[in-house]
């Protein structure tokens, strides 16, 4: 089970991901994430605190999100990584693309 | 004035135009400027020149500046660049154009800005455009806030500080623009370096490091890589593992090439060693520059806070690089290099 929640904290739009971030809870994921991709002018955090574990499925959201705010000058932060999760990351490669809270 | 009013409709859309066409231009010429300004004359500030200069015209249409434009450039070759472009897609008036960057007298410096006066190709009221660089700009700027051409006249001394200060303006503005062409030449003949592949040639900086990567040297291992979980490889920065390579006292492209090529069969062995057991099909292009800089670090006799000073370099420090560099160590302990590594050190 997947839950995500996108909510506005201190100026910055805070998007809380919680669950399995696997291959079939990614499409739900994608969309709920959507509204990220509209924001001008805030940061982005993704805290993933109680994520725990993502697939590539997964990374390519994350991966979208970035390329939609960079490309509006903005920055995403990715906040309390799981030991798990945060090896996915250095696997592929992608540890330096972010930057971590 | 009443004219005035009647036409602002016109001059509203004229200034918009003009930026339109200005702003498409200079992108299609690939040419990058600091800002592209344009604006109506207020009622206000044409009620002040009307006062001032009032005889001097018969109807509004003698006034050229009701539409202005300025284009503000990063260097001064730039600024015959965009007078270029402006001859090309408007009409100039040369009558009233000009050049003031010539009017100089031989002894004496101060507000250097081309200004035309034009007209769209497809006709219409005339406007104003200025070209100058960012320093011309300050200059103008700070000429117009001391009130430097007021009514007051200034002193000879505090004339002869102005004086210094544009003739410095002005050389500053010279000395950045031989600067850029010199580096644009380096940079071609490292390029020329690279492609001939002279790179012991060529020392190791962040633009050599750039043209190095333009020749894709990490392709060959992320394919390699990739070809595990047919990953999809996604384009990332690799700019910041410059420093890692740096602080391996690597020293040119050359070395760079040779450490590739040391390093690629290992770098290979500990990616596998990672991936293969997951499903992940997505790769960083940075993988195969990580996983080589892990391997160098460990057949180079370095531990746990040698790899973790790679990841604190290239992604900031902190004590979750601590993890990833006990992971990486973990799957690495056994490879066949770190044996060989071992038995070498006895």
């Amino acid at each position: 089970m997947m839950k995500t929640t996108i909510q506005e904290i201190d100026g910055n739009m805070v998007a809380t991901l919680e669950g399995i971030l696997d291959t079939a809870a990614a499409p739900e994921t994608a969309k709920a994430m959507e509204p990220l991709n509209d924001v001008e002018g805030k940061d982005i955090i993704i805290d993933c605190t109680k994520l725990e574990y993502i697939s590539s499925s997964g990374l390519r959201i994350f991966l979208d999100v970035l390329q939609h705010v960079e490309d509006k000058g903005g920055h995403v932060y990715i906040k309390g990584l799981t030991d798990d999760v945060r090896a996915v990351f250095a696997i592929t490669g992608f540890i330096n693309l972010f930057e971590f809270k | 004035m009443r004219q005035y009013r009647e036409l602002r409709p016109t001059l509203e859309k004229l200034s918009e135009d003009a930026y339109g066409k200005m702003r498409q231009a200079l992108s299609e010429q690939g040419i990058y400027v600091t800002a592209i300004e344009h604006r109506v004359k207020s009622e206000k500030s044409l009620a002040g020149k009307l006062e001032l200069k009032g005889a001097k015209y018969k109807s509004i249409n003698d006034i050229t500046d009701l539409v202005g434009m300025r284009v503000i450039t990063f260097y001064t070759d730039e600024v015959d660049k965009v007078a270029a472009i402006a001859k090309r897609i408007f009409d100039i008036d040369w009558s009233e154009s000009v050049d003031k960057r010539k009017l100089h007298q031989l002894d004496s410096f101060g507000y250097n800005s081309l200004h035309y006066i034009c007209r769209l190709k497809t006709g219409g009221p005339r406007f104003e455009l200025q070209m100058r660089t960012a320093l011309q700009h300050v200059w103008s700027t700070i000429e117009h806030d001391t009130g430097y051409k007021g009514i007051v006249k200034m002193p000879k001394e505090y004339l002869r500080q102005f004086s210094r200060l544009a003739g410095m303006l002005e050389l500053v503005d010279d000395e950045f623009s031989r600067l850029r062409m010199v580096l644009t030449d380096y940079r071609r003949q490292i390029q020329t370096l690279v492609k001939s592949g002279h790179l012991n040639e060529v020392p190791l900086s962040t633009d050599t490091f750039r043209s190095f990567l333009e020749t894709h040297p990490f392709d060959r291992l992320n394919r390699r890589i990739a070809a595990v979980n047919q990953a999809e490889i996604y384009p990332a920065p690799m700019i910041v593992y410059l420093p890692v390579l740096e602080s391996f006292g690597l020293e040119t492209l050359g070395d760079v090439h040779q450490f590739i090529d040391d390093n690629s069969d290992d770098a290979y062995q500990l990616a596998v060693s990672q991936l293969a057991i997951t499903d992940l099909d997505i790769l960083s292009s940075s993988a195969a520059l990580q996983y080589l800089c892990l391997v160098y670090v460990l057949k180079h006799d370095g531990g746990r806070d040698e790899l973790k000073a790679i990841y604190d370099t290239i992604n900031g420090e902190s004590d979750a690089n601590g993890m990833v560099a006990d992971l990486m160590l973990g799957q690495a302990q056994t490879l066949s290099f770190m044996q060989r590594s071992k038995s070498d050190g006895k």
